[in-house]
């Protein structure tokens, strides 16, 4: 029955896409042999969570390629294979696709340990690789692997500074800070970096506790926090530990003055009553100024109607889908300006050329081809991510709420 | 020196922890004791019950609990349906622990594709709400947990221990052809008692679904845990998860409140070490 | 048994190796490098738990200790990363050893609480790594380290790194199934204590077995280290590991030395079958479907049934049977064999053995006689290692055996028979006989052990079933496969117990000449009896058992007349 719903839908997912891609303006078809793309996502095993949404978010951008010019006029074919979040299939995978699928271009992974997996594939055989969310950047040490997850050269000095300094703006700045940091290596050296940097910036450290990645029982430690009873909550997570946290403060009804979730699972957060006023990092959200450029606009738009067929519990474009969305926006841009499929000539542009995203105007000529950090702070408002820092990126007249 | 506050509720914490691990260890203690099937897909099917749980009350409308009407029937069914091929095929205790493990990447699949590999979240009335007893808190979902827990244990163990049923029961676990030999139907009650086992999977799934964030790869975060707790508790004894849980749940809840919380895996593996040891010096 | 040989596999594991130096391109070279790291990982596992039964779920620990010895000690220390592999080999094989020089003392820790064990160890060690600076939760990323230019491409230089590993194990996979090591683990998949009292010593062929699949595993893990170059704690000591290669021995058959190789190359090349990305879920949908009927149409495994048996031809050739060690030594018959003082032993409180004298001597026949539960089972077992004695001395030939372990008792002359026979079912009677022949007392050469067991085959009129497995036979045959065994390694001791129970009348005249025969070659008996006219036909000596206490020795008739041994046995109104 399940079987035949999904059948059902997927139909009319086909049907839909069909009508939708009739009415795009149409340019030149692509024609000839078609690009060839390869790449691996975790589409399954534990780092599965947040595949589908770099596989629809491909899928919408080879679509559009190829209802569009195509690559340098050719059609797009994107070769995706399965790397089950296992980093030593990455690199197998990765080698196949250059060695034996013989594709044109990388189109990198998303997770720290796949991504260097296939980095070091790509460095040996002097491959570009643009990857998406990649945690720790003092670790991409290959010349031509291009970040599309914009958190600059040292995201764990400059990111504390842009929250702290969001904090500072708001109504009541914290003076004392707790600290929770999950020892999951791309979030650890972030609550690492906040540790210092609260030092600097004279918040005080009324606690700092380090848990497991996997903890299932967060009352203990929601109950210290509250005995610390900190200004700031500062909660080094990923996935589903910020909401274990939250869950966890609520049962023994403490609500933190500021709490803040380093990467936490976006739609579960946001769905959450207990998350209100949670902040969390951010690259992109779907709410003007975001979406004044069309470009992203129309991605939203696109993006919304295919995660919900794909039946994803969240819909809007966040960091996930907007880095994804970049990677490919990258791509596209390097291999339009130099004219040419050469990596050769594609790395050493990308290296001097800022690119325009979704995300803003990207560069890649700082350490180990980092630019700025345009790492955001978002607020759950009201059910709803809203982005409340830098001021620029803050919808009209949304601001930062405390308590 | 922590505030007793801290120290109160993280026995209430660890309590509650501790009676979803006797929820999720029953039906694993029960089969592998008594039917010597160690079903590895008992997490899987766990996890179903929470997706199911959350698809008929989150999407559905239906009150948490009484999903479980639904639930435990489908899930003593399937009990039932395992146990007839595991029968069939003369399955070992290793055989059964390797099926099931093909079983539980089955069940993760169609999770995953009915699902997706995205995290939910059930929001319910249970599911946030707490009483305050003096300076502490007791979480309601806790409360379900620890109720159904004491429950399920308490009602096996005086199933087991007072009525015929259960008599005859022990005796087919204790030594099948001999309890045959005394009309015992052997094969009915294992089918039976594997069917319950697998419904404890459902209830346990409700209790995760009030209290979780589900992913698919959640199913093989408690496989450790879980075993100590069953191993700790001694195998087919349905009180012994009872209390293995509750002395795990509390001991890794006051590591964690008094000293650094990532060490607190060490607490409950070390304490199955000892127990091991311990036991295999006695007998 | 001549299952391959070795030279077989070194060619064989040469030509894939030699695969690294054919420029393939570096697909293949990682694909097979993932084959062969599987066919390490399940094949040093076997070595331990396929052959002896003792199934871990820690190999991942060990597997992960490999890894992160190579990770700190390349990573961080500079060591070479060559030379770090040795060493990685070495921590695993320590960390093995010191699991089980705790685990394997422990009699019971065998089954389900030694898989519990281990995976239990598994999880401390992941803590440990995640909370000390060997990891400290950031991950190792070993981006510093080079592999030495081994072949013109870095993926084929791991390849031929871990081909290399990958014929060394199964060599030694192959030769430790061929060897004594070998015979003595599966003997302890069969029956342990029976194992330990033939002459096997368990404990130190676990601990054998046990380090070296570790250190296996460890080389393996040093080397993955590299290739996958950045190790995280949660997928190093995954749960995932253990689950696979036991799931992959036991498809492949885990009595087999190649059944793990076979069940590594299946599933890795299944799961990547399935890597396509149009419909992973389905994939590995698909990969569990194909597992369950596998496991449930193959339980044994791929090799499971090969090489299990093959019909032994009864050498043209035999050696005139030796002369009885007993009587060889010429020593003169009646003086005492064995002085055994102050006998005591408890079982949760109960003394079954309260302080027993009893002087055995040579080349007598001593019949020991008592009402259930006086304790004659206990006194064998005490005396044959079986049990651990609360208190007492054993003299046997001069020399104090009390304390032993039992396989060095059964190797200082005493043999024993158990009252229900405990064959090796999954051996032959023939092996079944010829393994103690090894083991025991005349620790012979594999050849003669064969020969030997022929003639003890005949001297107990199974010479004809010697291919059958015990299962086939009927309890009488058992028995007197109980006592081929016992006689095969020549002991000058024999601890009889109860061998004529169960069996017909017609049998037991057959069993009490037989009795008579052993005698007659040179060795002291003594039997544990309830079927009285047979004691009384063959005893010397008779001694009498009542709760715990010796009450009565002397003259078979003389003594079943004394008042207070007929009080023993009609005032047992205990039962």
């Amino acid at each position: 029955m399940q079987r035949l719903g999904r059948l059902a839908l997927s139909l009319a997912a086909l049907a839909a896409l069909g009508l939708a891609f009739g009415f795009r303006p149409a340019g030149a078809d692509p024609t000839g042999d078609p690009v060839r793309i390869g790449g691996t996502l975790a589409l399954t095993g534990p780092l599965a969570a947040t595949a589908i949404v770099h596989k629809i978010v491909g899928e919408i951008y080879v679509d559009n390629l190829n209802h569009g010019k195509g690559l340098l006029g050719r059609p797009v074919e994107w070769v995706l294979k399965d790397d089950q979040s296992k980093p030593d299939l990455a690199r197998t995978l990765y080698e196949q696709l250059i060695t034996v699928d013989k594709v044109d271009l990388l189109m990198g992974p998303y997770a720290t340990g796949d991504i260097l997996a296939a980095m070091a594939v790509a460095q040996r055989y002097n491959k570009v690789l643009i990857h998406h969310t990649f945690g720790i950047p003092s670790m991409a040490k290959y010349e031509w692997q291009f970040p599309a997850w914009s958190l600059g050269s040292d995201p764990a000095k400059t990111f504390p500074n842009t929250l702290f300094d969001a904090l500072a703006a708001a109504p009541h700045p914290p003076k004392t800070i707790a600290i929770l940091a999950s020892k999951f290596p791309s979030v650890y050296f972030m609550s690492q970096g906040a540790r210092e940097v609260a030092k600097t910036r004279g918040l005080q450290e009324v606690l700092y506790l380090e848990y497991e990645f996997g903890t299932q029982d967060f009352g203990p430690i929601a109950a210290r926090v509250k005995d610390a009873n900190p200004d700031l909550l500062f909660v080094g997570a990923i996935g589903l530990e910020g909401n274990q946290i939250l869950d966890a403060l609520k049962k023994i009804d403490y609500v933190p003055h500021y709490h803040f979730y380093m990467y936490p699972a976006a739609g579960p957060m946001a769905k959450s009553p207990l998350a209100a006023n949670a902040l969390a990092a951010s690259i992109f959200e779907q709410h003007p100024p975001f979406t004044d450029n069309p470009v992203a606009a129309a991605f939203a738009k696109e993006y919304n109607d295919r995660a919900a067929k794909a039946g994803l519990p969240y819909t809007l474009v966040e960091t996930q889908a907007a880095v994804s969305f970049t990677a490919w926006q990258i791509l596209e841009a390097a291999v339009t300006a130099t004219n040419s499929l050469d990596d050769a000539k594609i790395g050493p542009w990308l290296k001097t050329h800022p690119v325009d995203t979704i995300q803003g105007k990207l560069h890649f000529d700082g350490p180990n081809n980092y630019g700025d950090d345009l790492t955001k702070v978002k607020q759950v408002q009201d059910g709803k991510w809203v982005t409340v820092w830098p001021k620029q990126w803050a919808p009209p007249g949304a601001t930062l709420h405390g308590e | 020196m922590p505030s007793p506050a801290i120290i109160g509720q993280s026995l209430i914490s660890g309590t509650f922890i501790g009676a979803l691990y006797a929820l999720l260890g029953l039906g694993l203690s029960l089969s592998w004791g008594m039917l010597r099937q160690i079903n590895l897909a008992h997490f899987a099917l766990a996890f179903l019950g929470a997706y199911l749980t959350y698809q008929l009350s989150g999407v559905g409308g239906m009150d948490p609990l009484l999903t479980l009407l639904l639930i435990a029937p489908a899930f003593f069914l399937l009990g039932v349906g395992m146990h007839w091929v595991f029968v069939r095929f003369a399955v070992g205790p290793l055989g059964s622990l390797l099926a099931t493990f093909g079983l539980t990447v089955i069940i993760e699949s169609v999770i995953q594709w009915i699902w997706t590999a995205d995290f939910l979240k059930l929001e319910s009335p249970y599911g946030s709400a707490s009483l305050r007893v003096g300076i502490f808190y007791l979480p309601v979902a806790g409360l379900i947990t620890l109720a159904a827990a004491a429950a399920l244990c308490f009602g096996t163990w005086a199933v087991l221990r007072y009525t015929d049923l259960g008599r005859a029961m022990r005796a087919a676990a204790e030594d099948g052809p001999m309890a045959a030999a005394f009309g015992v139907n052997v094969n009915a009650l294992s089918r039976l008692l594997s069917g319950f086992a697998s419904a404890c999977a459902g209830v346990a799934g409700v209790a995760l679904a009030l209290s979780y964030t589900l992913a698919p790869s959640q199913i093989y975060a408690w496989i450790g845990v879980i075993f100590a707790v069953v191993m700790i508790g001694g195998l087919g004894k349905p009180l012994g998860p009872l209390i293995a849980g509750l002395v795990i749940g509390v001991s890794e809840a006051v590591t964690m409140a008094l000293t650094a919380p990532a060490w607190a895996p060490v607490v409950s593996f070390s304490l199955l070490i000892l127990v091991l040891l311990a036991r295999a010096r006695n007998i | 048994m001549r299952l391959a040989s070795p030279v077989w596999i070194a060619a064989a594991g040469a030509a894939f190796a030699a695969l690294a130096f054919v420029r393939l391109p570096a697909f293949y070279d990682s694909f097979l490098y993932l084959l062969a790291l599987w066919i390490v990982l399940a094949t040093s596992w076997n070595i331990l738990s396929g052959y002896s039964g003792y199934i871990s779920f820690g190999h991942g620990a060990f597997y992960g200790a490999g890894m992160y010895a190579t990770a700190t000690l390349a990573g961080a220390h500079g060591v070479p990363f060559l030379l770090s592999l040795p060493l990685a080999g070495l921590a695993a094989a320590a960390l093995g050893a010191a699991v089980g020089a705790v685990a394997f003392r422990l009699r019971r820790l065998r089954g389900e609480l030694f898989a519990l064990l281990t995976l239990a160890v598994t999880f401390v060690l992941a803590t440990i790594v995640l909370n000390t600076p060997l990891d400290g939760g950031q991950g190792v990323y070993l981006n510093s380290v080079t592999l030495p230019n081994l072949t013109p491409s870095p993926s084929a230089s791991f390849y031929l790194l871990m081909a290399l590993a990958a014929v060394v194990t199964v060599l030694l996979a192959w030769w430790v199934r061929a060897s004594k090591l070998g015979l003595g683990l599966f003997a302890i998949h069969d029956d342990e204590d029976a194992a330990e009292v033939l002459g096997v010593p368990t404990f130190r062929y676990k601990l054998a077995a046990f380090a070296l699949g570790c250190a296996l595993a460890g080389v393996a893990g040093g080397i993955h280290a590299l290739f996958i170059s950045y190790i995280t704690v949660g997928e190093t000591f995954s749960i995932l590991v253990p689950l696979s290669v036991v799931l992959m021995s036991v498809l492949g058959g885990s009595r087999h030395w190649l059944g793990p190789a076979i069940g590594a190359v299946f599933i890795t090349a299944l799961l990547y079958a399935f890597t396509a990305g149009d419909y992973p879920v389905l994939g590995r949908a698909a990969v569990g479907l194909i597992l369950i009927p596998v496991i449930l149409f193959l339980p044994e495994g791929v090799l499971g049934r090969l090489g299990r048996r093959r019909a032994a031809l009864r050498p043209a050739e035999e050696r005139a049977a030796g002369p009885h060690p007993a009587r060889a030594s010429g020593s003169d018959s009646g003086s005492p064999i064995c002085a055994i003082r102050g006998l005591a032993k408890s079982f949760s409180g109960l003394r079954a053995l309260d302080g027993v004298d009893l002087d055995l001597r040579r080349g007598e026949i001593l019949a020991l006689v008592g009402p259930n539960g006086s304790g004659k089972s206990t006194l064998i077992n005490l005396i044959s290692g079986h049990y651990r004695m609360d208190a007492g001395s054993v003299l046997f030939d001069g020399r104090e055996i009390a304390g032993l372990d039992a396989h060095r008792i059964a190797h200082s002359g005493i043999a024993r028979t158990y009252q229900i026979p405990r064959p090796f079912a999954h051996m032959s009677v023939l092996e079944n006989v010829a393994l103690p022949a090894r083991f025991g007392h005349s620790a012979l050469g594999s050849a003669d052990a064969e020969r030997e067991a022929w003639h003890w085959l005949d001297f107990a009129g199974l010479a004809a079933k010697a291919n059958a497995l015990p299962g086939e036979l009927t309890l009488h045959e058992r028995k007197f496969l109980e006592l081929a065994r016992a006689l095969v390694s020549r002991p000058s001791l024999i601890f009889l117990d109860e061998v004529l129970s169960g069996l017909a009348p017609a049998e037991i005249e057959q069993a009490v000449a037989t009795i008579r025969r052993i005698r007659e070659l040179g060795a002291t008996i003594v039997f544990v009896e309830h079927v009285m006219h047979a004691v009384m036909q063959v005893a010397d000596r008779i001694a009498v058992l009542n709760h715990g206490q010796l009450i009565a020795e002397g003259d078979p008739r003389e003594v079943m007349r004394r008042p207070e041994v007929v009080a023993a046995y009609l005032g047992r109104a205990d039962a």
